[in-house]
């Protein structure tokens, strides 16, 4: 449904987004993932046509979004809530979507009570906290009765309720048959709202799959007392380790040739005691996120 | 809160959507044209300066000659002090207003926004010449009133001239709202190019015979003969090719 093809951008010198290749399917929610700078947005842009790509194509339902006859009955689109006209009242703006769509305008009310609107609808945009403008940039979206959602950090501004009520309803869209691609520089956002998974750093996608098989694990975590006899012993046959959190060895699985049997067996084989021994945890992806993208966003990250 | 998309996703698989057509573009441009408080103030403003300053020839009869064509010249003059800026922001305000956004992704053709914007501002200018002639009757039905006996020699080619000369103001703000893209920065140069181009025109009769703005004012007079070229260079100077350069800019420009 949302196709991108080795999109690339230059501003001047500098590699915005390099080489950005996803798919996204019906029925799914795609978490596009990446440290604030990392190319979300520009990539985003380049795929409806906001920013003009290098290098690359983006298709939306098999055609580039500028050649979609009247592209937000096909896509909707939430890039910048704040990009809204302060001094238009949410249902105006709402209206104004609807008669470009050629939807009833009736479907303005709907919408104004499906994100919760209905009582600020007539106070202009500019008096919106941003919580509610990224409601209106959701219903906003929804307008056209699009197949497919492409959000910009849909959850800023958003207080806890909402992020829930958005969860659900992103949920639903893509259960009913809808694609929604979302960025965010939140790990735990995507975790919890997404089933696959992009992750771009330094405007390069650095890991991409399904959310579960990410997640899973891919390597042991083994502790002992004696972490220099067990390491000597791992290396004797011939098994990859790093050190992992607090002393512990991290074991890469092999591709399921090494499993906590086999790790076993080789401690018993050199006497080596063994206080821990098990797959690591779902942090894995927490580890994978601060591995790839800068420290910076590690930092922020922990802050949020 | 109801969250069913089921009837929306499968309903739409049977009815794939046309173009959007351009009549829609153009009602849709002419409703962000207006719907602001900003736009209604800025229109309440036009209307309000031409009728306020109609009463000038009306109060001062010795200082103004009384015909029928001053009475709708002083009019015209009154409606493009404003009108332009309507024209700038209905350009300019979608990248001040990051309204860019959501504009091109509702239809990503930038030409046919930009054409419907072009089309809208033409309508407002119509309006406004239109309203500007009612208001020019109801002056003269004043002055007859209070029975005073004006020239009258406004005929079609005056008319025609006056619609021109409105039609032109609102064409230099289309083009320095579309070149600039900015709206503070597009409403100065509309008030402080003219002003300072006249400044060089008291020293150039260059500048003053043929880019100055007002050159237009032998349109407004109906006074065209020996005048086409500088009429024809001074359009080149504030509307053909600003406008030009700021269509190719839009249609380029990323949206950031």
């Amino acid at each position: 449904m949302i196709t991108t093809t080795a999109l690339t951008k230059r501003y001047g010198d500098v590699p915005a987004v390099r080489d950005v290749s996803l798919h996204c399917e019906p029925g799914t929610i795609t978490g596009f993932l990446g440290a604030n700078g990392a190319g979300k947005s520009t990539t985003l842009k380049m795929m409806v046509g906001l920013v003009r790509p290098d290098a690359g194509r983006a298709t939306i339902d098999g055609r580039p979004f500028g050649e979609l006859p009247n592209p937000i009955r096909v896509v909707g689109t939430l890039l910048d809530a704040s990009a809204m006209h302060p001094g238009r009242s949410g249902r105006a703006t709402l209206e104004i979507a609807a008669r470009i769509a050629g939807v009833p305008t009736t479907r303005v009310d709907h919408l104004l009570d499906q994100v919760g609107l209905t009582d600020a609808a007539d106070k202009r945009v500019g008096t919106y906290s941003l919580g509610m403008r990224q409601r209106l940039g959701i219903a906003q979206a929804l307008v056209g009765e699009p197949v497919a959602l492409i959000l910009d950090e849909p959850a800023n501004g958003l207080d806890p309720d909402g992020i829930a009520w958005m969860r659900t309803l992103l949920r639903s869209f893509a259960d009913h048959g809808g694609t929604v691609l979302l960025s965010s520089h939140l790990l735990h956002e995507v975790q919890a709202t997404a089933d696959h998974l992009v992750v771009i750093a330094d405007g390069a996608v650095v890991a991409a799959g399904r959310l579960d098989d990410l997640l899973a694990t891919s390597t042991i975590l083994v502790r002992s007392p004696e972490p220099a006899a067990l390491a000597v012993a791992l290396r004797a046959a011939g098994i990859e380790h790093h050190a992992g959190p607090d002393g512990a060895l991290t074991v890469d699985v092999a591709g399921g040739r090494v499993t906590p049997e086999v790790l076993a067996g080789i401690a018993r084989d050199h006497q080596v005691l063994l206080t821990e021994l098990r797959a690591s945890d779902a942090n894995e992806l927490e580890q994978l996120f601060f591995s790839l993208t800068s420290t910076k966003a590690a930092a922020e990250e922990a802050a949020a | 809160m109801t969250t069913s998309f089921a009837p929306l996703i499968h309903e739409r698989a049977a009815s794939a959507p046309g173009p959007i057509p351009f009549s829609r573009l153009v009602r849709v441009e002419w409703a962000k044209a207006t719907d602001t408080r900003a736009s209604r103030w800025l229109l309440a403003l036009v209307a309000l300066s031409s009728a306020a300053l109609v009463l000038a020839p009306i109060l001062a009869p010795t200082s103004f000659d009384q015909t029928q064509a001053t009475y709708l010249g002083i009019v015209a003059v009154g409606l493009t002090i404003l009108l332009p800026v309507v024209a700038i922001l209905l350009f300019a305000g979608e990248w001040s207003q990051r309204s860019a956004f959501t504009t091109f992704t509702q239809e990503p053709r930038r030409l046919r926004v930009l054409n419907a914007k072009l089309a809208v501002s033409l309508l407002l200018g119509c309006g406004a010449a239109v309203y500007g002639g009612v208001v020019t009757a109801v002056a003269l039905g004043l002055t007859s009133a209070s029975g005073r006996s004006l020239e009258a020699d406004v005929g079609v080619g005056i008319a025609a001239g006056y619609l021109v000369f409105v039609l032109l103001n609102v064409l230099a703000g289309v083009a320095l709202g579309v070149l600039l893209q900015s709206s503070a920065t597009a409403i100065a140069a509309s008030f402080a190019l003219p002003a300072s181009l006249g400044v060089v025109g008291t020293a150039s009769t260059l500048v003053r015979n043929w880019i100055d703005m007002s050159v237009w004012n032998w349109v407004l007079e109906n006074d065209w003969g020996g005048h086409l070229p500088q009429i024809a260079v001074s359009i080149l100077f504030w509307v053909a090719v600003p406008l030009a350069a700021g269509y190719a800019r839009a249609l380029r420009r990323d949206v950031a």
